[in-house]
Parts: C-alpha cells; sequence; structure tokens
C-alpha cells in the first residue's frame, strides 16, 4: 500500500463536453457542470491538498517493471450532470489514477454500485457498493498504463445513472491538411507532419505509403535517390525525388512515443504538365482573340472616319491642319497620347 | 482674332464615349498592378516548404517585386512620353505574362527573385503608368470620377484573385498555378488593346472674351497653364523623355514632400491590422474577415469620393479634401488602440477602409490637378521613384516598433503621427498654394486684357491706314 500526497495545483479548463489535458507532471482538476455552476465549483474545489491512499491495484496482466518505478498522475472529473468524457495524453508508461465524483441525481438515493469497465467491458473485481459521503459519490482507481493495449477508453460507472469517460490515448497531431498536395511528374515534392507546440515531442517519426490498403514503411536508405527523411523535434519532413503517376495515394506519418504511436496523413497527387496547361492555352486564346477583335473594330472605325472625311470638303481638312499646328506650338510638348495606330493624323500634331 | 490656347492640353477631352472603355481598361490595369503582388502570398507556404527556405527569404519575393514596381516608374513615363500609353501596357501585359510563366518552371528561389520579383514588377510598372496617364487625356471635367472608379480596380481585384488563387493552388499545386496565373494576367493587353489613343483633331472653340467662359473651368485650366507657359522655353534633351523641370512646380513640391512622409505610415496599418485582432485575442477567422469588412468598405469609399470629388463646389479646392482625407487617417489610426473587443476593431475597419479608399481615390487625381495631364506622365514616374524607399522601409520599420515595445498600439500612434502631419502640411500649403495661383491668374487676366486693348487698337490703326 502507497501513500500518496497530492496537491491539487491548478484548475482545468471548464468547457461543456469534453476537454483535454496532458498528463506531465502536475495534477490538474477538471469541472464539468452544465450551467453556471462552473465559477462557483471552480472556486470551491481551487486549490486544495487531498490526502489519498493509493491502493495498488493493477490491472490484470502482470507488469513488465514493478510498478513502484513509473512515474504517477492523477486525473479526476466532477459530474453533475449524466455523462462526461475527458481525453487525457500519455505518452510515456505511467501509473494513472483515475478520480470520479458524482453529485447524486437528486433521487436522494444512499447507495450506489460504482464500477469501472475498458472499452465497453467490465474490468473483473471492480465493483463496489458506494455510500454518499459529502452529497458525493467518490470512486476512484489505478491503472498502470504501460502499453498500446493500456491505451483506451476507462470508464467509471455510477450504477445505470451515471457516466465519466476517461479516453487515454497518445498526443494527437491535430494540424492535419485535409486536401492533396499536388505535384508534377518529374518533379520533388515536400509533406510536413508537425506535432502540436503545446504536446511532447516525440522520440522519432516514421512515414509510411499506404499500397493497395496495405501499409508500407518507407526506408529512405534503402532507397536515398528516391526518399528522403527529415525530422527536428516536432517536425518531419518527407521528400520523394523524381514523382510518377504511382506515388500519388495516401502517406501517413507516425509521431513514435514510448507508449504508441500517432498517425496523421498526408494526400499526394501526382499530374502531368498538360493539367494546367489546357487552361492557360483556353485563356491565352482568349487574350489574343479579344485583343485581335478590338483592334479590328477601331481599324474599322478609322476607315469608316476617313472614308466619311475625304468624300467631304478637303478645305475643311486643311483649315483643321493649320489650326491644329498653332494649337500645338502654343502648348507644350504633347508627344504622348498622340501614338497608336491613327499614325496618319497623329504624326502631324507631333512635329513642333 | 489670335486663338488662345485656353487648355493647356490644346484641345477638348471627351469626358466620356469611349472614355469609359479606358476606365474600364485602366481598372483592369491598376487591379492588376495593385492586387496582383497582395495575392500571391497564398503560394509562399508551399514554396517556402519547396526550395527549404526561411520565411523571410520567400517574403523578399514581395518586396522585390514592390520595388521593381516602383523604381519601373520613371522608365514606365519615358516610354509612355514617347510612345503613348497603349504599347506600353500590352508590353508590361506580355512581360508579367512571360515572367509567371517562366516562374512555375522555376528550380531554386532565385529563379523566383528574378522572374516574379523583377521582370513581373517591372511588367506591373508598365501597366500603373499608363493607366493613370490615359485617364488624364480622356477626361477632364469628370476627371475625378475617372480616377475613382478606376482606382476600385485594385480592392476588386483583390477580393477576386484572393479566392481564385486559393482554388487553383487546390487544383494544381504552386507550379501550375503560376502557369495560369501567367495567362490570367495577359489580359492586362486587352486592356491596353482598349487604351486607344485620344482623337486630338477636335479643335478647342475659341472664346473672344474670356470673362464669358465658365469660372470653374477657367480657374482648374488656369492653374496649370501659368506653371506651363513659364517653363516652355528651354527643353533640353532630357526634358524630351522626363520633365525634370517638375522639380521647380510649386504643387509638385508640396506633393511629393508630403506624399514621402505619408508613406510610411500609408501601408503598415493594413498589413497589421489582422496580427493585430488576433494579438487582442480575436480568433484567426474574424481577424481574417476584418479585412474582408476593410476591402468592401475601400471599394465603395474609391468611388464615392471620385464622385463627390467631381462635384461643383468640390472640384475647384480638391486639394482640400485630400488634405482632409489624409489628416482623417491619422486621426483613424490615433484612435485604433481604443479599440476594445471585436466590435471595436470592427468599427475601426470601417472607418479605415473609408480613409484609405478616400485617399488612394485621390492619390494620383490630385497630382493631375497640380501639374495637368500633360507632365502626369514624367510627375507620376518621379513620385514613385521617390517613394520606393519609404514603401519599402515602412512596414518593416513598423514591425521593429511591434517588436521593440511589444504592443500594437505604439506603431498604430506612430503611423497615425506620420499620416496627421502631412495632413495638417497639405492643408497649409495648399491654402497659400491656391492664393498664389489666383495672385498670378488675376495678373494673367490683366495682362490679356491689355494685350487685347492693344490689339484692337492696332488692328484699328491698320484699318485706318489701309481704309
Amino acid at each position: 500500500m502507497m501513500m500518496q500526497q497530492q496537491c491539487v495545483k491548478r484548475v482545468g479548463a471548464a468547457q461543456e463536453g469534453e476537454s483535454y489535458f496532458p498528463l506531465a507532471g502536475g495534477h490538474r482538476l477538471i469541472f464539468i457542470m452544465p450551467d453556471s455552476w462552473m465559477h462557483l465549483c471552480s472556486l470551491v474545489l481551487l486549490l486544495s491538498c487531498t490526502h489519498i491512499n493509493a491502493k495498488t491495484v493493477g490491472q490484470t496482466s502482470s507488469p513488465a517493471e514493478p510498478v513502484g518505478q513509473l512515474p504517477a498522475d492523477v486525473r479526476s472529473v466532477v459530474l453533475k450532470g449524466q455523462s462526461y468524457t475527458a481525453h487525457v495524453e500519455v505518452s510515456s508508461p505511467i501509473n494513472l489514477t483515475l478520480q470520479c465524483t458524482w453529485t447524486g441525481s437528486g433521487n436522494k438515493v444512499d447507495n450506489v454500485t460504482g464500477y469501472w469497465s475498458k472499452d465497453g467491458e467490465d474490468i473483473d473485481n471492480s465493483r463496489s457498493t458506494l455510500r454518499l459521503e459529502n452529497q458525493q459519490f467518490n470512486l476512484q482507481r489505478m491503472f498502470t498504463i504501460k502499453d498500446e493495449e493500456s491505451l483506451g477508453k476507462y470508464t467509471c460507472m455510477f450504477g445505470n445513472e451515471a457516466k465519466i469517460d476517461f479516453v487515454l490515448a497518445v498526443p494527437q497531431i491535430s494540424d492535419v491538411r485535409d486536401k492533396p498536395i499536388v505535384s508534377y511528374v518529374g518533379d520533388s515534392v515536400v509533406m510536413v507532419c508537425k506535432m502540436d507546440d503545446a504536446k511532447p515531442s516525440p522520440k522519432t517519426w516514421l512515414w509510411f505509403k499506404v499500397n493497395h490498403t496495405e501499409k508500407e514503411e518507407i526506408d529512405a536508405t534503402a532507397e536515398p535517390q528516391r526518399y528522403e527523411i527529415k525530422m527536428d523535434g516536432k517536425v518531419t519532413k518527407l521528400l520523394v525525388h523524381n514523382l510518377t503517376h504511382l506515388d500519388s495515394g495516401l502517406f501517413h506519418c507516425g509521431a513514435v512515443y514510448a507508449i504508441s504511436t500517432a498517425m496523421s496523413h498526408v494526400e499526394l497527387k501526382v499530374i502531368t504538365i498538360y493539367e494546367p496547361l489546357k487552361p492557360f492555352v483556353a485563356i491565352v486564346v482568349e487574350v489574343l482573340v479579344l485583343v485581335a477583335v478590338i483592334l479590328m473594330f477601331e481599324r474599322s472605325l478609322a476607315k469608316k472616319r476617313k472614308a466619311a472625311g475625304s468624300s467631304g470638303n478637303h478645305v475643311g481638312d486643311t483649315e483643321h491642319a493649320t489650326n491644329a499646328a498653332a494649337a500645338a506650338t502654343t502648348t507644350t510638348t504633347l508627344q504622348a497620347e498622340a501614338n497608336g495606330l491613327e499614325e496618319t493624323t497623329s504624326t502631324r500634331q507631333r512635329k513642333m | 482674332m489670335p486663338l488662345e490656347a485656353e487648355t493647356s492640353l490644346g484641345y477638348i477631352p471627351p469626358d466620356g464615349g469611349w472614355g469609359w472603355a479606358v476606365v474600364f481598361a485602366a481598372f483592369i490595369s491598376i487591379g492588376f498592378a495593385y492586387a496582383f503582388p497582395k495575392s500571391l502570398t497564398i503560394y509562399y507556404k508551399e514554396i517556402q516548404e519547396y526550395f527549404s527556405v526561411s520565411y523571410s527569404q520567400i517574403a523578399w519575393v514581395s518586396s522585390v517585386m514592390l520595388a521593381s514596381m516602383y523604381a519601373g516608374g520613371p522608365v514606365s513615363s519615358i516610354l509612355v512620353n514617347r510612345y503613348g500609353s497603349r504599347p506600353v501596357v500590352m508590353v508590361g501585359g506580355v512581360m508579367v505574362g512571360c515572367a509567371m510563366v517562366l516562374a512555375s518552371f522555376g528550380t531554386t528561389i532565385f529563379h523566383l527573385y528574378l522572374c516574379v520579383g523583377v521582370i513581373g514588377g517591372c511588367g506591373l510598372a508598365f501597366n500603373l503608368q499608363p493607366a493613370l496617364t490615359i485617364i488624364g487625356t480622356y477626361f477632364h471635367m469628370k476627371r475625378p470620377m475617372a480616377n475613382g472608379l478606376a482606382m476600385t480596380g485594385s480592392p476588386v481585384f483583390l477580393s477576386a484573385l484572393a479566392p481564385l488563387n486559393q482554388f487553383l493552388f487546390d487544383s494544381f499545386g504552386w507550379r501550375g498555378s503560376f502557369l495560369i496565373l501567367g495567362a490570367i494576367v495577359s489580359n492586362c493587353c486587352v486592356a491596353g488593346s482598349l487604351m486607344r489613343p485620344v482623337n486630338k483633331k477636335v479643335q478647342p472653340q475659341p472664346k473672344t472674351e474670356p470673362d464669358e467662359s465658365n469660372d470653374a473651368e477657367k480657374m482648374l485650366v488656369d492653374n496649370q497653364a501659368v506653371e506651363s507657359l513659364d517653363e516652355g522655353k528651354t527643353k533640353g534633351c532630357v526634358q524630351k523623355f522626363i520633365d525634370v523641370s517638375l522639380f521647380k512646380h510649386r504643387g509638385f513640391l508640396i506633393y511629393i514632400i508630403g506624399n514621402v512622409v505619408m508613406v510610411f505610415g500609408f501601408f503598415a496599418p493594413v498589413v497589421f491590422l489582422a496580427p493585430y485582432a488576433k494579438h487582442e485575442g480575436i480568433d484567426e477567422y474574424s481577424a481574417a474577415f476584418l479585412l474582408s469588412i476593410f476591402a468592401l468598405v475601400d471599394m465603395f469609399a474609391r468611388a464615392a469620393t471620385g464622385f463627390i470629388g467631381n462635384m461643383k463646389w468640390v472640384r475647384p479646392r480638391i486639394q482640400y479634401l485630400f488634405s482632409f482625407a489624409v489628416s482623417y487617417n491619422g486621426v483613424c489610426h490615433l484612435l485604433c488602440p481604443l479599440a476594445s473587443g471585436y466590435v471595436g476593431f470592427v468599427i475601426y475597419a470601417v472607418f479605415f477602409g473609408m480613409a484609405f479608399g478616400m485617399v488612394c481615390s485621390l492619390l494620383f487625381e490630385v497630382l493631375m490637378d497640380l501639374v495637368g495631364a500633360h507632365r502626369f506622365s514624367s510627375a507620376v514616374g518621379l513620385v514613385t521613384i521617390i517613394q520606393c524607399g519609404p514603401v519599402l522601409l515602412g512596414p518593416p520599420l513598423s514591425g521593429a516598433l511591434v517588436d521593440i515595445f511589444g504592443d500594437y498600439k505604439y506603431m498604430y500612434y506612430a503611423c497615425g503621427v506620420f499620416m496627421l502631419v502631412p495632413g495638417i502640411f497639405f492643408f497649409i500649403m495648399h491654402y497659400y498654394n491656391y492664393k498664389k495661383l489666383d495672385d498670378e491668374q488675376r495678373q494673367r487676366l490683366a495682362a490679356e486684357k491689355r494685350n487685347c486693348k492693344e490689339a484692337g487698337q492696332f488692328n484699328m490703326k491698320q484699318d485706318e491706314t489701309h481704309g
């Protein structure tokens, strides 16, 4: 039997529904209230050191190392409603004590049967009769989380009325790109996987390629001309050179932690240069057509004007010319807008 | 009766007709010139990964592009003075198109600097100046309106290019997108083809008595005529290409001094609006939405300001409207740190959008008003090359301010001051300038009346001797 003195250090974020808490040295108290009791209860349960007798009742399977050598942590949840789900991030083996507190359903029942289940299956020897203490039912149990199988959903049940789920998992990669990365045949591509800054760094990273629903690990050392894996703490990059159509598909990156691997995926789409070339050619043709149409329209207008002008009086034209020249001499230079397609008429004005 | 040069242009601008097609063409050119560099930032993240470079190295592409655009201004002006707007815009469109196509095959980041940055920036400069210049040749009475409408191109294109670029990126990756963008931007050639050189055969109508003419038009016209007649005498080789005598022009000097200071605080608030909002606790999508509100208000403000600038009682004193717009910008920024919560930021975005739109709409109109349409081309070339420095230094300096103080509000105070001081400077200097111009105009009218009397007496004497 071990006596552990645990101090409740911080109040966790009180949100409706679910909350995420990384597992590190400290202890967190989670408040789940349906409505406005949030603030009141957070004040009440703040910063109290509780003395807890932790019974070393582990899981049915025997641990690989003595239980006392693993670090310990506590997760507590106070439930007022009917159910709640708490997400706990576990990156390395740990002895985790889960505490459930329920304020009762208001039926004024004195006793309730509390038990634990993992992933829907009841845990043996976990049933106990709980009595109302200070208007609360308390249930807690210590679990040894040492490998991937120990992770999962642990539920404490208060009879059939209330339950609290603890979802134990490795830190997940949240920054997932939902759209595929597009690249070209013969080109290279860089695919990036990034773990959030707030979460712990993985020990290493692995990359997998999905070939006909089979996940194959990519070995960069076997094909150094094609694949290159770079990793730097929380960021990993997979470089693929000399792309072909066969490289299209799903790539998985795995953040390897002591306890398990967190997976994320990146989709790659390889296309040929002809794909963007089609809209390119279409738009260039459109530009050429519009330019030609506009310039030809202008030329036909100019011809019509010339035809109309020459069939009228020539005297008017010469008068125009002399007056225009006179106007030009009294002003400063205006070569600018005079140029263009109307060469004949504008050259007269350009001379100073 | 000798002909008088009523307008220093030597012809009457159409003020309509094909002019509106030209406004549409300028709308396209200006839209691409301002919005294209900003919209490319969507691709930066992937290009950064692809070439394994840092964020600041990728941001250089934008800086090089902006620098080329401003440095290419004088070159553009020289070409417009020599060949007219149409060829320059078409060459510019082809340049940007080719630049983007070449960039799509790039193998190092330096390819991007060269293609997108230098060639692309130059091509966009060849679009911007001619578009502004040609409006001055087609419009006189309705010029503020035409300018305002053309400048609306910038926010409209930015709003259109942003989702389009996202779509292209998701479908084709950055290489294919650059290829297609090259085709899209070559639509500037279509805009260029619409920029038909204005028909100058239309005669200025002879006027017998100066007093009969419209007072407002006279004032507008003579502001430029007085200056041009003085400097029309000596023309060197350089003058044929770019009008350096502008530096003796009072109005131009006022404009450029105010502008250089103003530009320091002009763009930084836009760049830092979203980060400031995020810093104050607003989530990413709402912060991005602030920019959309800003762009939307900007769009309408530009058109509305063009319309206001055209009104009878505003047009003759349009410099005051511009001074007001600049000062209003400054006041907006000074009050920005008072904004609390999302509602405060939305209000700021709306007012800032209005202020920004007002200034942008009038920015080139007041220059045209000061120097006249025929010298505008050279003027805008000189202005852009002098603005090159502040435009490039503005945002990094503001960023440095933010880093030093760890808070955005000092940067906003600084930007507010950088806009308010030129605003007040403009008010004072233009009051003095208008007074001077009115004096000179009165002197000129008196001199013309004397000339008319003498000419009339001379004619009478001739008639007496002949008759």
